[in-house]
């Protein structure tokens, strides 16, 4: 049963400090570049990444550490450096959930990197993408009250 | 796109540091061999096409509620729903 409906009100008011460039775009909305992170404590760790242009539209997003362990992506270095990552500490890593009800899944081939200071982001592929999940169900989830 | 013809154990040179070889044919299969710097990723069309599909079906219309995708027992008829409905202040 998928229990999508729509929004009260947005929890948190658009400001330049959540939106999210990527430049590139995502695979397969490469037109656009713009997003808004959004959330709220109840639903932590879930995220919801908002187009910027288009409000009802966006995407369920949710830091994969939160939800599997030991997810070890390889991110390309020409990825890395053209975010000005220098080290772990400077990135947001967000994988993008399919919402299926009971059985929602989470996308570790293709996590979003985005730079903490700039708020500049990629799709990226890891180069040990092969190891990885497309569609990684998430189960035992710590429970927001 | 450029296109090139080769032989079997021919080469192509990208930006001078990346090789591609033809190691096989057979028939319509073609073995390709590709020698890269490690910083750069090299995968099968299908692997951007997966994620490009991936994402489209992951779209979403309409923010949804919050409730995290768990497999947890849905909520008992006693209890108060998790979902926070009433905006609390600061709603626009």
């Amino acid at each position: 049963m998928k229990t999508v409906e729509l929004d009260a009100p947005q929890r948190l008011p658009v400001k330049s400090e959540n939106i999210i460039s990527i430049p590139m775009g995502l695979l397969g909305f490469e037109q656009v570049k713009k997003y808004v992170l959004l959330g709220a404590a109840a639903e932590e760790p879930f995220l919801w990444l908002q187009m910027l242009d288009n409000p009802n539209q966006g995407f369920v997003v949710v830091p994969p550490a939160s939800v599997v362990p030991n997810y070890n992506p390889d991110i390309p270095q020409a990825d890395v450096d053209a975010l000005g990552i220098k080290n772990p500490a400077d990135a947001i890593v967000l994988s993008i959930v399919t919402v299926r009800g009971n059985e929602s899944t989470v996308n570790l081939k293709g996590p979003i990197v985005i730079n903490r200071t700039t708020l500049v982001g990629k799709q990226c592929i890891p180069v040990n993408a092969a190891s990885f999940a497309l569609q990684q169900p998430i189960n035992s989830l710590p429970v927001a009250a | 796109m450029l296109v090139l013809s080769r032989k079997v154990n021919e080469n192509i040179v990208i930006d001078g540091r990346i090789v591609v070889k033809v190691v096989r044919t057979e028939g319509n299969f073609v073995k390709l061999g590709i020698e890269a710097p490690p910083d750069v990723p090299v995968h099968r069309q299908e692997v951007y096409d997966e994620i490009q599909r991936n994402n489209q079906a992951a779209l979403t219309s309409g923010r949804p509620t919050a409730r995290p995708p768990t497999a947890s027992k849905p909520a008992s008829p006693g209890g108060t729903p998790t979902a926070p409905t009433k905006p609390t202040g600061g709603a626009a």
